[in-house]
């Protein structure tokens, strides 16, 4: 009995240490790969630096490739890329922060429950649909509406880069919104504040930090955004800067795109594609910067929430009211920079005048009117969000559903996809879905379980949450041009499913990891330490006590992740995709999928409208509905969650 | 007593959070420049009816009231009554301290900025005024541009009275002031309301036996959202009327 006894003791113990080396080598995987693609975008990237030099390559003025000489200066995209951005962000901020506002403060509880979860829903929109309704309608409405000889523009990429931009930031504004603690809402309505009062000085103020974080997370995607910008910035042979820098209706070209487009014509190893890797690596480093920017706001965010808000801030308030005003100077001085520029001397003295007695009349009016005219433009924010994305959803119903049958679902497309069907794409994106899942969710629930249950808080789980941090802030075309380099060529896979999959699953990786974390996190510590007081192992307890009651939320993290992997076009661009009707059989050959079907018939195929449409529509509905799910299925597990 | 000596009334005030009603036909009268003790067992619905006085409920979505609420005999549930001038006459101090996370002269000075107060002289002599009111004036007056969140908790609780005294209302609901407190800082904020009944009415709701004997004038005993009795304090700690009081009172309760 002793002996047998002794014997499994010592084979559970060689489980545990195993299960746990399994674990942290999943855990440790983000770090890898984060690692991996800096390395194999500097490795390729390497020869141009040589050739140019690093400085000479960042700020040489001229993007012209197939120009003899050929010249490789980044400073245009660079300077396209920041321009499209701050366009954007002029758009959705305002917006985003005026509908977080009226989705955190003013709306009904009834109201909130429907419009909170249908501004997650379209933050899951694909940005190839964004960019096939930007080429049809936006930017022919540019172009009629302002008689310009081609809509295809910096303005026509900031308008829908910036309502891409607003889902995210709403709902991380609208959740930092709502935390903020009830006392001192009531605080402030105790001593006789208006609603409005309430919170533009109280609410809005405590929640800055988070507000903050929604808008540099915003600014990320949008400078790592590449369908969308790629379809309408009409992205000119040659890279330059608008001229006169406030024209809009210059046609621009960012860095994701000119990747986008270039890396497809490109011959390997020359020094365009070197100087492409280039591109990747700025890229890469731009959205590094400002995914850290924001980590660091939100994480100092979660500290102070935890430990009761005791701590002094590290800026004085007096510091922080001087460094307010400065920006607001700063800002002005700007604006009115650009309008100078923009529209002469005289009109800006008019806006000026016109914004000084707006001032003064505002002082004068009472405090309730205010508060009238505050609400007025939230919910007018709000419903101009709406307005933005109903159309753009009724355009594709609307235009979509006439090619809708069974056969357009069940056949191959013929006539280069203006007639037929979809079929092939649509296995194509299964095929790839399925293997990205199949690869990323052990890898991500495993590095989970380590982080969660196998190490304390420390410098270790430090450095890994990092890398997933970063990871998830990477812009897909850095995970295209690194699975391009990696897989397609250093491994010599060729353009095949299985390199998407894994570039795919890399991509999902965070989202996978952070879910799961988060579902753990919600298994209560008792159930825990009852199964430890059974005698049980960890990995007993694991997989039998705390994996089922995490099993929902996990769940919830892999569909998330599948409707991402379904909806991507940048990834797959240079791993995966042809297009053709051809349906692989094995791992090694190449596939079609949905996304890039639609992608190539909204810029190669005339005549392929309807189409168009149709594969956008099944794109959408794909998409939506398996973030529906996601949702649904995390709203009732947070229900039951209350133990 | 009649009903014209009272500062505030309430008429068959009933509540209902959506479908669960929380108080019951509560009929009562507070006298001016006294402090009334609301006590009960928890979950009788003191902090409810207190938050009824100042309109605090309207913030809650699914909160339904009938019957009236009168101040200086007007009813403050009207429809074109407004909660915002409601509440620059009733101000009111909470459980918690619930500084703003701004400085301490932020803070007090917060109620009169937003009553459009702009002039530098005229806040600083009201914050100076409202914290020495509240006894914390001393401890702070060198430290006024520094975060309320660095002070303790019974300073950041005078600095809440302080708040609401700034903008001179006339009745200070105070629900369960001193909770947080240890009994040192509680002895304070005792002394202070003795003091504070001069020019102010005092509602107090508090778990404290010895409290509401030693600091109030009336007491109201409340059990499961309906009042029980009301009368002045002594007599309804030394001769309770009703047999449920008397068990609370005397600790019988369950
Ligand atoms: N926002 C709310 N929504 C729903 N029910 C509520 C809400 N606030 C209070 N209640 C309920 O109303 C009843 C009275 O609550 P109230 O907070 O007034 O009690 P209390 O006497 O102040 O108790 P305590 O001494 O514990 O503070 C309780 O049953 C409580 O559960
Ligand atoms: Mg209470």
């Amino acid at each position: 009995m002793v002996k047998i006894f002794h014997l499994s003791w010592k084979g559970s113990l060689l489980k545990e240490k195993g299960m746990k080396t399994l674990f942290f080598l999943s855990a440790i995987s983000a770090i890898i790969v984060i690692f991996s693609i800096i390395f194999f975008l500097f490795r390729d990237a390497y020869p141009i630096f040589q050739k140019e030099g690093v400085v000479d390559f960042l700020i040489g003025m001229r993007w012209y490739p197939t120009g003899q000489p050929p010249l490789y200066g980044a400073f245009p995209l660079i300077v396209d890329t920041l321009l499209v951005t701050l366009g954007a962000m002029l758009i959705a901020i305002p917006l985003s922060i005026g509908s977080a506002i009226f989705i955190a403060e003013l709306a009904t509880p009834r109201m909130k429950a429907i419009i909170k979860p249908a501004i997650e829903l379209l933050a899951g929109i694909p940005s190839v649909v964004f960019g096939f309704f930007g080429l049809i309608v936006l930017v022919t409405w540019l172009q009629i509406t302002f008689d310009v000889p081609t809509g295809e523009s910096w303005l026509a990429g900031s308008i829908l880069l910036g309502i891409m931009a607003i889902p995210t930031i709403t709902s991380v504004a609208e959740d930092a919104i709502s935390s903020v603690p009830r006392e001192y809402k009531e605080g402030s309505l105790a001593v006789g504040a208006t609603r409005w009062q309430t919170i533009s000085k109280i609410v809005v103020p405590s929640a800055i930090s988070g507000i903050t974080a929604a808008i540099i997370l915003g600014i990320g995607r949008a400078i790592g955004e590449t369908m969308a910008v790629m379809m309408v910035c009409g992205n000119p042979t040659y890279g330059l800067i608008p001229n006169p820098i406030t024209n809009v209706f210059a046609p621009i070209k960012t860095l994701t795109a000119t990747l986008g487009i270039e890396m497809g014509e490109v011959a390997t190893g020359s020094d365009h594609y070197s100087a492409l890797f280039g591109l990747a690596l700025i890229l890469l480093i731009i959205t590094l910067i400002v995914n850290i920017l924001a980590t660091l706001i939100l994480g100092r965010l979660k500290e102070k929430q935890r430990s009761g808000s005791k701590r002094l801030p590290i800026i004085s308030f007096e510091l922080a009211k001087k460094i307010k005003q400065s920006l607001y100077l700063f800002i002005g001085i700007v604006i009115i920079i650009i309008l100078l520029m923009a529209v002469g001397i005289i009109p800006v003295i008019c806006i000026l005048i016109i914004i000084a007695l707006m001032y003064y009349s505002l002082k004068k009016i009472s405090i309730k009117i205010k508060q009238k005219i505050a609400f007025s433009i939230i919910s007018l924010s709000i419903i101009i969000v709406i307005i933005f994305l109903g159309i753009i959803l009724a355009y594709i119903v609307t235009n979509g559903v006439g090619a809708l049958s069974w056969e357009f679902l069940t056949t191959g497309p013929s006539n280069l996809g203006r007639s037929g069907g979809i079929f092939p794409s649509i296995i194509g994106t299964l095929y790839l879905v399925a293997g990205a899942i199949a690869i990323s969710l052990p890898l991500g629930v495993g590095a989970a379980i380590f982080l969660h249950e196998y190490t304390k808080e420390g410098i270790v789980t430090k450095i890994i949450r990092a890398g997933a941090d970063l990871l998830n802030g990477t812009p897909s075309i850095v995970f295209g041009l690194f699975g391009f380099a990696f897989f397609v060529l250093y491994l010599k896979f060729g353009f095949s499913l299985l390199a998407g999959q894994i570039t795919l699953a890399f991509m999902i990786l965070p989202t996978i990891i952070r879910t799961t974390e988060e579902a753990l996190k919600s298994v209560p510590q008792s159930l825990r330490e009852g199964s430890y007081a059974l005698g049980a192992t960890k990995w007993q307890t694991i997989r039998k006590v705390v994996l089922p009651p995490a099993a929902p939320g996990i769940l919830t993290g892999a569909i998330l992740g599948i409707g991402r992997a379904a909806g991507e076009t940048a990834p797959i661009l240079f791993t995966a995709v042809v297009f053709s009707n051809f349906i692989p059989s094995s791992l090694l050959q190449p596939v079609n999928a949905l996304p890039y079907h639609l992608f190539t018939l909204a810029t190669s195929i005339p005549g392929s409208k309807e189409n168009q449409a149709g594969t956008a529509l099944v794109l959408l509905l794909l998409v939506i509905g398996i973030y529906l799910i996601a949702i649904l299925l995390r709203n009732r597990f947070r229900k039951n969650m209350k133990w | 007593m009649t009903s014209k000596d009272k500062l505030i009334r309430t008429e068959t005030l009933n509540l209902w959070y959506g479908e669960k009603q929380a108080l019951y036909d509560i009929t009562l009268g507070i006298l001016p420049n006294k402090i009334t003790a609301l006590i009960g067992p928890s979950g009788c619905g003191k902090s409810t009816l207190i938050r009824c006085f100042n309109r605090m409920n309207d913030v809650i979505d699914k909160c339904k009231i009938t019957g009236k609420i009168f101040f200086h005999e007007t009813d403050i549930y009207r429809p074109d009554a407004d909660a915002v001038e409601v509440r620059k006459k009733i101000g009111m101090v909470f459980q918690k301290p619930n500084p703003f996370p701004k400085t301490i002269y932020e803070n007090v000075a917060y109620g009169s900025k937003v009553q459009g107060i702009t002039n530098k002289n005229q806040l600083d002599e009201i914050v100076e005024k409202s914290l020495k009111n509240a006894a914390l004036w001393d401890e702070v007056k060198d430290r006024l541009h520094e975060s309320a969140m660095g002070l303790s908790g019974g300073q950041q609780q005078r600095l809440c009275i302080a708040r609401s005294l700034s903008i001179e209302p006339e009745v200070i609901l105070m629900d369960e002031p001193c909770s947080a407190l240890d009994p040192i800082a509680t002895a304070k904020i005792e002394d202070l309301m003795t003091g504070l009944k001069k020019k102010y009415t005092v509602i107090i709701v508090t778990h404290n036996m010895q409290q509401a004997a030693r600091v109030s004038d009336y007491t109201a005993y409340m059990y499961l959202g309906k009042l029980i009795e009301f009368g002045e304090t002594k007599q309804i700690f030394e001769n309770p009327k009703e047999e449920l009081t008397e068990n609370y009172i005397t600790g019988r309760f369950g």
